[in-house]
């Protein structure tokens, strides 16, 4: 069977046979969207996160059949024409990120967040975060990048 | 090969992804996957939230040939909550379940339970079936929660029904013939204080080192009545501690005497041995535990 998903608003189907299983996967060398990272593989670290109807996932436990007739939103699909979130503006004035290699799961989680809670406290965010490991041990400046964010809205 | 329209990721190819399933097919109704899965025999099995599943290849354990996806079957998402029974469909997402429970203190074992495991995104997929059903996981926080709410388990195959204790369950799950899928737990409603205490290596994401899951409920004189108490975990499979649920009856409850009590039986248990912590250590805590499970439940 042929797979077609929806990434970002776009219809797209994977380029080359075979279909690669994995939404990460799927993402990255089909669609060349590398915001979502597959480091752990397991579950574990959270770099492969991406909404999938809304919903925080990870990608690299997650075939891609099970993701059709989903709305699957990377890392790359949160700004509009250009214009960061506010999730993501917070981070960028707060200097929030460093290596890069968490950041677009970080992102992820903290978009939701926001979206089911915008008046998270430190505690919300702190247990949002639970999933997302940073390899820089930032998290206090991401922590405060998000309740800048709640601040400002 | 099965008449269901699968995934196959290595269809044309002739290659074998050893990180992936060799096969998917999403079943939209409850027959159509129990056909599938009487098709498939012992070259398939269920996917529900697939979290055990997808990391397959790290355990160094091959993937089976097809997978029948379940979670989106409408009848095994669902929960249902009735004035003397709560039903919890088999693909119901520990996130889902938690939030379900919030508002039921009889249930604060399982609401904790699901709502503490592993980390929020796994908790967004892994299903409370999938915790059940997968013999290998000795650490799923969901087990011990419901022996100690007397969980009975619906078990379907095509044409038939069956319910089982889940202590009976937990029993029959490694040879649990092929096309057959729990379908539903089933969970009485009971005037109980209920609590669930567990000890992971650090505060979130880890497994952990020993779970103690409690339900008690009390006569008019505050004496305990009847006494419910799963260790998970500790062993290879939880189970019930019906040698500390029986010192408890009669007295009231009192976290320094059942944790007194409980340190006095602890050697009962035989610790699993495992990379992150030796076995001695599981039996260890389990007295501790036992406080923590009964200061929470008389918090409640």
């Amino acid at each position: 069977m042929v797979l077609s998903l929806t990434v970002n608003s776009d219809h797209l189907s994977p380029a080359t046979n075979p279909i690669t299983p994995l939404v990460v996967d799927v993402l990255r060398e089909d669609f060349h969207l590398t915001g979502a990272k597959p480091v752990c593989r397991e579950g574990f670290c959270g770099a492969c996160m991406v909404l999938v109807d809304g919903v925080p996932i990870l990608s690299c436990l997650m075939p891609a059949a099970l993701a059709v007739d989903c709305e699957i939103r990377t890392v790359e699909g949160l700004a509009v024409d250009g214009t960061l979130t506010p999730i993501q503006a917070a981070l960028e004035a707060c200097d929030a990120v460093q290596c890069g290699m968490c950041f677009p799961g970080m992102v992820v989680t903290l978009t939701h967040l926001l979206t089911i809670k915008p008046g998270a406290t430190r505690d919300d965010i702190r247990a949002a975060l639970t999933g997302n490991i940073c390899r820089c041990t930032g998290y206090e400046r991401i922590v405060e990048a998000a309740l800048l964010a709640v601040a400002v809205r | 090969m099965p008449a269901h329209p699968f995934f196959d990721p290595t269809e044309g190819t002739g290659a074998m992804n050893t990180h992936s399933p060799g096969s998917i097919y999403v079943a939209r109704s409850l027959p159509a996957a129990l056909d599938a899965l009487n098709e498939c025999g012992s070259a398939g099995a269920p996917f529900a939230g697939g979290t055990w599943i997808m990391r397959s290849p790290i355990r160094n354990e091959p993937h089976k040939h097809h997978y029948v996806a379940i979670g989106k079957i409408p009848e095994l998402t669902a929960i249902r909550i009735d004035a003397d029974v709560v039903e919890i469909g088999a693909a119901v997402t520990h996130a889902a379940l938690a939030s379900a429970l919030a508002d039921l203190p009889e249930f604060d074992v399982l609401a904790t339970a699901a709502g503490c495991s592993a980390n929020p995104a796994i908790r967004a997929m892994a299903t409370i079936g999938g915790n059940l059903s997968t013999s290998a996981f000795a650490a799923a926080d969901c087990v011990p929660a419901l022996l100690c709410l007397d969980a009975e388990a619906e078990v379907s195959s095509r044409g038939d029904q069956e319910r089982v204790g889940l202590e009976r369950f937990l029993k029959i799950r490694p040879t649990l013939e092929p096309g057959r899928l729990l379908t539903r737990i089933i969970l009485p409603r009971r005037d109980r204080k209920t609590a669930h205490a567990r000890l992971p290596l650090r505060k979130s994401g880890d497994y952990p080192a020993a779970i103690v899951s409690l339900a008690v409920s009390f006569d008019a004189a505050a004496r305990v009545r009847a006494a419910r108490i799963a260790v998970g975990s500790v062993e290879p499979v939880a189970r019930r501690w019906e040698r500390l649920e029986a010192a408890l009856v009669g007295r009231p409850l009192d976290p320094a005497q059942a944790a007194e009590v409980a340190a006095e039986l602890a050697d009962e248990f035989t610790g699993r041995d495992s990379v992150d912590m030796p076995a001695w250590y599981r039996v260890s805590v389990v007295p501790s535990l036992v406080r923590r499970a009964v200061v929470a439940a008389l918090d409640a």
